[in-house]
Order: structure tokens, then C-alpha cells, then sequence
């Protein structure tokens, strides 16, 4: 008997023991991973947006900001009735309740987190239903941010537009603090400043019971609002050319020619940025089918240049010797290389032609020949030297470009001299090329960032000076200016009675036949440029045409805010 | 009737250990009851207080004189739990409460202590090895009770009768060959007794083997309250600071899962104290079993150590997520104005067997 009890005492003692090892494996061994679940039972953060950064101008003038819109809500946890208030709602927003209770169902998660219903309702609606609300438990009127470009789609290429991440998206943005339903920048400034413009969320640290209600605030951290962003840009500018350009499709771009800052920068057609930000907005899907392709930023994208890359030719040509400025060399219509004839555009012929001549009337044959005496190499040279088919390092979407790397046949180095065949270039890289004129030899870098939360952002230098000898750009240059203002000249059209300008034209062959870009590049005023520009139109006919008429405009613009500082 | 107590008759460690459960039981309960109701700390109080005074008198009993009774008393519990069948109150699904005069009595306890008692007489004159008989008769006497409990149901307290039962015909001598065969037999109900249980006992017992099969519903309690006692850690979150019991992430939290509180509250000091607190009570048990001359004394004392030991076992093993959750609440800790009563006078029959031995 006394030994039965002895082993039931060792039983017990064999027991306890076992129920001390388990609590010291559960509280000390285990106990920081308990205390951790035990915390996020209790622990729930509640996110809170933080309003995103101001994009302005270089003057300004609003390119992106926020207004508020109110949303309807429903905090499951203070609901009385949740049929009574969604008829309130439905009857004052006209929608059917069911839309709004499938709604509130797909939204609630934690009991007192409002789960919006309404996403937007006007001011009106929303103070009339905050007068409903002492009687209907549970309602909430929020006011929240929205983006908003208070010019519509200008600069809609620049800008950029936001949207929901996809779910695919989520998970890489977690770390970056993205919630599921914040926007992020998809295009242009929006998408580049992305994370300065995001700014930092804060947060409501708050305990919850077992049933998920709130039972106090632990703790908040304000959110900090995006950083503001001032831009190279002049609005004013960019909407005159935007709005000359709204006709046709193309790119115009118009820079300091002496620190490259962008001051506009056009893209034709364009979109509404708001359009994305609106869910369910039925634009997106018109844009997005759209065969003019709107959301493609046509600054950056590559056409054939045609003549106005004779400026570089007739650089080549002086630099080299192959010419002078008096050099006369005589177009009769036609130039025959080996077995095939080429055309100059007046088939009657220039006759004896000036360098300057010959760039006032876009001469063909002129510029084939020089381009045969110069050969491919040292034609090629000055071309990559002045950034063509490279790169111009602007801080947005572009594409290179193209430049014929291989031997060429005596017809398509002719070719290559007046901008034909293998050779593409973006609008950018001819407003680079232009400002090389006008600044007198810089090849500059195209910049639009200015300041970022008043810090100012590393400016690009200027990338290369160029050797060339003054005599060199003023010939150039007296050809530009009688493209403009000569007699004969193809850019008449670009002449204004209030500033000088002077430019080049193009014309450019295409592969669909009967269609040409039309290009204008150039910069005013002649004696103390402020601005250079490029502006090309997409199978839009002669550079003569709108393309100069395009020019005539930003430089009357320079010319009036000369006069009106 | 009473005559002088010597305090070299009391038993102080076996009162000692008892006194710090039940403080340390009223502590947890104010935190517990905190956010249920102020009023169950209040009861828990008082009955502690009745509880022992009531065993302090028993104490100074004779028990000797009142085993007489005994097979009364156990007649009266069993009608009494069949009438409950009858005529208790529903509660939390079941029918275990009896309401007397505003009071709702659980004669599960009462039965425990009687059931033990009367074991404890029959068992006392038996010869060594106990005979088949002997153990058929015994175990009709724990039959009825348990089964009353059973079909309430309160599976947990079931066992609790089998447990003292097993306990008592171990130490009155029971042949390891007829254990072998208790223990084929019980492997061999098993299956059967599986098909006799209600679907949310199966549940539990499924859920056991892992708490995640269902985490919001059946195995919801288990993993809170392992919460609970892991994030206590080696000191506790404090007095009246623990979160899964403030916040109510604890179900039960002042009855069966009491010792959760504690755990997350009180920390692995507290814990430990609790076990080193029943080790030393039951070992004083042990000790009077041991001690004691008289053959149904040391049974009601070795019934009263496996009804307490089991009880705690089963209780904290359940809490801390090592066995299987079988509503069966802690001895001297958790809520429970009969449980309490009826263990402080079992305390003191402990203590009337130790003192009527030296008389």
C-alpha cells in the first residue's frame, strides 16, 4: 500500500514536471513570438494617406495638385441600422440599395474602419447628408484628396497620370509603404517623382477588442505631405503650343539654349490624366485603343529629319574644307550617282548656289554634293558630336534614334546628307541641335527638374563644346536667318514683325508614300537667343507649313514676354 | 464535540499552500472579472471565505463518526444530479447547475467528494489483491454519477469520477495483471465511447491534435489562451495589463481558462508558483495518506489526491494547449462556488484524518 502511494507521489511529481517544462518552453523559450501574436491581436494600424506633392511651374502656375471630394462611409461598428441608412443614402445619391449594400459588404474589414460605399459625391449631397447623420448611427461623410491638373491635358505627357498598382505590382510597393488602394505615378513626372511626391503616410495605432471594436488610440503619426515640385516649364508657352499643335499630330520642344531647361515640351494628341485617376472612367479604355496612340510622348520618339540636318552638313562641309561660304556649286534639278538620279525639290534647278542660298532653299543637290565630298565618317562624326541618335539625357520616356553604321553606297551618303534615309532623330535631339546654333557651339542636356521641397536638383552641364570656328556658325547661322526672313526662304512662314527668328525646315520622305514629317527647328531672337526649338508634324505635310507657323508662335510668345516681364 | 487543536495537529503547509492558491485565485479573478462583471470577484470572495471556514471546521471533525452518512450523502448527490437532468438550469449548453434559493448549486462536486467517500468505506476492509468482485462492486458505486455527469454532458467531469476511482483501487492493492487488463479494456471501449460523444466533443478532441483545423471556431480558445500564457513571458504583462484577457481575446477567462490569466499576467513566476503551490499541497495529502493508520483514511486522503491532482493536470495541460480541451475547471483557482466550497471541506477531511489519527 505505502509503495502504491510512493508511485502515485512520483507520478504527480513526473507530471507538474512535465507542466513546468511546457510553460518554460511556451513563456521563455516561445514567449517573444507569443508576446509578438499577442500584439498584433490587440494591435491594428489604421493607414492615413498623406496628400501628394504640388507640380508648378517655373512662374507658379499649378500643373498638379489636390481638391477634396467627399466620400460616403459606413463605421460597421457604430451602425444601428445599416437598411435605414442605406435608403437615406440611395434616396439622396440615386443609387439602388442593393448596389450600395453589395458595395458596403465587399468594402467592410475591421469594425471601425469606414468602409466607403460612395466614392464621390458633390459638395451639395455631401452636406446633405451630414445633416441625415445624428439620426442614422454608423453614416461618415469623409472629405479626401484627389488628384486633380487644374489645366486639363496640358502637359499631360510631362505630368503623367497615377493609378491603382495592379495585384501584381502590390507586393514589390509594400516596402515602399503603398497601400492597396493608393495611386502610384505611372507616366512622366508622376511616375519619375514618384516617391518624393508620395510623401509618408501616417498612421493611427489603435487597440481592438476581441470582436475587432476599437477600444482606444495608442498612438498617431501625422502624415507628411508629398514635396512639391517646381518644374523648368512655362505653362503659358506650353499651352500656346500645345493649342497650335492641337490640329496635327507631332512634338514641339523649346529649351534654353544656353542651360538646356526644357520650357516646353508638346506632345499631339493628348489626354486627360484625370481620366485614370476616376475609376471606372470609360476614357482610359478609348485612350488606350485609340490609333493616334495620345499617351505616347512624341517628344521622345524618333522620325526621319530630312533638311534640317543640312545645318550639320553645311557645319561638316565648312569644317572640313570641302567648302567655303562662297563656294558655288550649280543645282540643275537632278544629281546622277552611279546609275540613279536624284531629284532636288525644284526640278527646274537653283542654279549657283551659296552655302547661305543653298540653306535658304533646302537646295538638294547642294548639300548631296557636299555630303559626297565629305564621306561617311567625317559626315557621321559631326552628326553623333551634336547628339543625334543618342540619348539626350532628359529625365522622361525617349528613344535613341538611329544613325546608318554600315558602308554606304555614294547614293545614300548623298541621301544621309540632306536627313534621308537611315537616319532618325527624336524632336528633343533637334532642339539640342538647334541650341548648338544658337548658344554659338554647346551641345547642352535637356532638364526639367528645378527645385524638389525647395532643394534645387543637380543641373546637367553642358555635355560638349564644339570646335568649330566662328565663321563657321555665322555662315550657318546667315542661312538660317534667310530661311526666315530671305526672299526665297522655306520658312517664311515663321517670319514675325516683333522678333527675329531664324530656323531650318525639313521635309522628310517617309515609307508611306505622298506622306513627309514636317520639321521646323530654330531659335529667336537672332542676336541674343532666348529660346530654341524643334517642331515636327507626323505625316503633316512641308516644314514650311504648320511646323514654322509653330516656330512664328513661341518666338511672338518670347517677343511679349520680353516686353511684359 | 470540539476539543483544543494543538498546533502541532494542524496541518499549516497543507493550509499554507491551500491559502496561496486561493489568493493568488482571487488576484486573477478581480483582473479576469474586470470586464465581465465586478460581482463575480465579489462571489469568488465570499466563497473562498465560506469555503474556508467550512473546511476549517470540518477539520476539527471526526470523520470517523460522520462515514456513516456517507452512504446516504452519496445517495442523495446521485438524486440530486438526476434531478439537475430534469430540472437544472441551461447553461452554456448544458445542464449542470441546480438553482436553490438564488444560488445555483453544481452537485457534480458534492458527488466527487461523496463518490470518494464511499469508496473510500467499501474499499477500506477489502483483502489485498482486490477480487474481481471487489473491483465490479466499486465500480458500480462510481458508475451513476459519472454517468449522470456524462449525459449533461460534461465529459471532463466524467473522467474526473474514473480518475479518483482508479487512484483509490491503485493504493488498495489492484494486480498489474488486472491494470493490463483495465487497459485493454479501455482501449478496446474506446471506439465505442468515440460514437457516444456529442459532435462539439469531438471537435475539441480533433482539435487538440491541431488547434489550427478550425481557429475560429473550436480551436479559437486553445490558441488564445497559448497566446496568452506565451506572451507572459518570464514576469508577466502586470496585474490587471494582460491584453488577451483585458481585450476579452480569452474565452472563460475567470473559469476554466483562469490559469491563462495568470500566464499572461502573473508570467512563468506566476505559473510556477501555482504548480509549486499544488506540488506542495498535494505532496501534504501524500503525506497524510502515508502517515495515517486507518485503512478508509488514507483511501479518502489518496481519492482526494487523485480528484485534486488529476484535476490540475488535466486543467493546466488543457490551457497550455498540451491536452485536449475538456471543460474541467482548476481546483481552488477557477470560478465556481461549489467547486471551492467542496474542496476546502475536503481539505479538511485531509485534516480531520491526520488529527482523528492521534487521538
Amino acid at each position: 500500500m505505502t509503495e502504491r502511494l510512493e508511485q502515485l507521489r512520483l507520478f504527480l511529481l513526473v507530471g507538474l514536471s512535465l507542466l513546468a517544462i511546457r510553460l518554460v518552453d511556451l513563456q521563455v523559450v516561445r514567449g517573444g513570438h507569443y508576446r509578438q501574436l499577442a500584439e498584433q491581436n490587440r494591435l491594428r494600424l489604421v493607414p492615413q494617406q498623406a496628400p501628394r506633392g504640388l507640380i508648378v511651374d517655373r512662374h507658379g502656375t499649378i500643373l498638379a495638385s489636390n481638391h477634396v471630394v467627399f466620400r460616403v462611409a459606413i463605421v460597421p461598428q457604430e451602425l444601428d441600422e445599416l437598411a435605414t441608412v442605406l435608403t437615406t443614402i440611395s434616396s439622396l445619391v440615386h443609387r439602388p440599395v442593393d448596389v450600395l449594400e453589395r458595395e458596403f459588404k465587399k468594402e467592410r474589414s475591421l469594425a471601425f474602419l469606414p468602409a466607403t460605399i460612395v466614392s464621390q459625391v458633390p459638395k451639395d449631397t455631401a452636406i446633405r447628408l451630414e445633416e441625415e447623420r445624428w439620426q442614422l448611427p454608423g453614416l461618415l461623410i469623409r472629405p479626401e484628396t484627389m488628384r486633380a491638373y487644374p489645366l486639363g491635358s496640358r502637359a499631360a505627357h510631362l505630368l503623367g497620370y497615377l493609378s491603382q498598382p495592379t495585384a501584381e505590382e502590390l507586393p514589390l510597393l509594400k516596402p515602399y509603404g503603398v497601400q492597396p488602394k493608393q495611386l502610384v505615378g505611372r507616366m512622366g513626372l508622376e511616375r519619375l517623382l514618384d516617391p518624393a511626391l508620395q510623401g509618408h503616410g501616417g498612421g493611427l495605432m489603435v487597440e481592438v477588442n476581441h470582436r475587432a471594436r476599437q477600444v482606444r488610440v495608442l498612438g498617431e503619426r501625422s502624415p507628411q505631405p508629398g514635396g512639391r515640385v517646381v518644374v523648368t516649364i512655362d505653362a503659358n508657352l506650353q499651352s500656346l503650343v500645345e493649342q497650335t499643335l492641337s490640329t496635327h499630330r507631332g512634338a514641339a520642344v523649346v529649351l534654353d539654349p544656353f542651360t538646356g531647361a526644357v520650357l516646353a515640351a508638346a506632345s499631339s494628341p493628348t489626354f486627360p490624366p484625370e481620366a485614370f485617376t476616376t475609376p471606372g472612367d470609360e476614357t482610359v479604355v478609348r485612350l488606350l485603343e485609340d490609333p493616334e496612340s495620345p499617351l505616347m510622348n512624341r517628344v521622345g520618339i524618333a522620325y526621319q529629319p530630312g533638311s534640317i540636318v543640312k545645318l550639320l552638313t553645311a557645319v561638316a562641309g565648312l569644317e572640313q574644307g570641302v567648302v567655303t561660304p562662297r563656294t558655288q556649286i550649280v543645282c540643275g534639278g537632278s544629281i546622277t550617282i552611279g546609275d540613279r538620279t536624284f531629284h532636288c525639290w525644284n526640278r527646274d534647278g537653283h542654279g549657283a548656289l551659296t552655302l547661305p542660298e543653298a540653306l535658304m532653299q533646302s537646295c538638294n543637290v547642294y548639300f548631296m554634293t557636299v555630303a559626297r565630298r565629305l564621306g561617311v565618317e567625317r559626315l557621321r562624326a559631326v552628326m553623333e558630336q551634336t547628339g543625334l541618335a543618342q540619348r539626350t539625357g532628359w529625365p522622361l520616356e525617349e528613344q535613341t534614334g538611329s544613325l546608318p553604321h554600315r558602308r554606304l553606297s555614294e547614293g545614300e551618303l548623298a541621301l544621309l546628307g540632306i536627313g534621308q534615309g537611315e537616319i532618325a532623330i527624336t524632336p528633343l535631339q533637334a532642339a539640342v541641335m538647334a541650341s548648338v546654333f544658337a548658344n554659338g557651339g554647346s551641345v547642352v542636356q535637356p532638364w526639367l527638374l528645378d527645385t524638389i521641397t525647395g532643394q534645387t536638383v543637380d543641373r546637367p552641364g553642358v555635355r560638349r563644346r564644339m570646335p568649330w570656328s566662328s565663321s563657321t556658325i555665322q555662315t550657318v547661322r546667315s542661312g538660317m536667318y534667310a530661311v526666315v526672313n530671305g526672299a526665297e526662304g522655306t520658312g517664311h512662314r515663321a517670319y514675325s514683325d516683333h522678333i527675329v527668328v531664324v530656323g531650318k525646315t525639313g521635309t522628310a520622305q517617309t515609307h508611306k508614300p505622298g506622306f513627309t514629317h514636317g520639321w521646323f527647328v530654330g531659335y529667336c531672337p537672332f542676336e541674343h537667343p532666348q529660346v530654341a526649338f524643334a517642331v515636327v508634324s507626323e505625316f503633316g505635310g512641308s516644314g514650311g507649313e504648320l511646323p514654322a507657323e509653330v516656330g512664328r508662335n513661341i518666338c511672338e510668345y518670347v517677343a511679349a514676354s520680353a516686353k511684359s516681364p | 464535540m470540539f476539543r483544543r487543536l494543538r498546533l502541532s495537529q494542524f496541518d499549516l503547509a497543507l493550509f499554507a499552500a491551500a491559502a496561496g492558491l486561493v489568493l493568488m485565485s482571487n488576484l486573477a479573478m478581480m483582473s479576469a472579472a474586470a470586464t465581465l462583471r465586478w460581482t463575480l470577484a465579489l462571489k469568488h470572495g465570499i466563497f473562498t471565505l465560506i469555503g474556508m471556514i467550512l473546511g476549517l471546521v470540518v477539520g476539527r471533525l471526526n470523520y470517523q463518526r460522520w462515514s456513516e452518512g456517507v452512504g446516504l450523502g452519496y445517495g442523495a448527490s446521485v438524486m440530486i444530479l438526476a434531478i439537475v437532468l430534469v430540472a437544472g438550469a441551461v447553461r452554456l449548453g448544458a445542464t449542470r447547475w441546480l438553482s436553490v434559493f438564488g444560488f445555483s448549486l453544481q452537485p457534480s462536486e458534492l458527488a466527487k467528494l461523496t463518490t470518494a467517500w464511499l469508496l473510500a468505506r467499501y474499499l477500506a476492509g477489502q483483502a489485498t489483491p482486490l477480487s474481481w468482485s471487489v473491483l465490479g462492486t466499486s465500480l458500480l458505486l462510481v458508475i451513476p454519477p459519472a454517468l449522470l455527469v456524462f449525459v449533461q454532458p460534461d465529459l471532463g467531469s466524467a473522467t474526473i469520477f474514473f480518475a479518483i476511482w482508479f487512484g483509490m483501487v491503485w493504493v488498495a492493492g489492484l494486480s498489474r495483471r488486472t491494470v493490463g487488463i483495465l487497459l485493454g479494456a479501455l482501449l478496446a471501449v474506446l471506439p465505442i465511447a468515440w460514437h457516444g460523444l456529442k459532435a462539439y466533443q469531438r471537435d475539441r478532441l480533433l482539435v487538440f491534435l491541431d488547434p489550427h483545423i478550425d481557429p475560429l471556431g473550436a480551436g479559437y480558445t486553445i490558441i488564445q489562451s497559448t497566446i496568452a500564457i506565451g506572451s507572459g513571458q518570464l514576469l508577466g504583462r502586470g496585474w490587471f495589463a494582460g491584453t488577451q484577457n483585458q481585450l476579452s481575446f480569452l474565452p472563460e477567462r475567470h473559469s476554466d481558462f483562469i490559469f491563462s490569466v495568470i500566464g499572461e499576467e502573473w508570467g512563468l513566476l506566476g505559473c510556477l508558483m501555482i504548480v509549486v503551490l499544488f506540488g506542495l499541497l498535494l505532496l501534504r495529502i501524500a503525506r497524510v495518506a502515508l502517515s495515517t493508520s486507518a485503512p478508509q483514511g488514507r483511501l479518502l486522503a489518496v481519492g482526494i489526491f487523485s480528484w485534486i491532482g488529476y484535476q490540475a493536470f488535466i486543467n493546466m495541460g488543457m490551457v497550455m494547449g498540451v491536452l485536449p480541451v475538456v471543460g474541467v475547471p482548476l481546483p481552488l483557482i477557477s470560478y465556481g462556488g461549489s467547486s471551492m466550497v467542496m474542496l476546502w471541506v475536503a481539505l479538511g477531511l485531509v485534516q480531520s484524518i491526520r488529527w482523528t489519527d492521534r487521538l
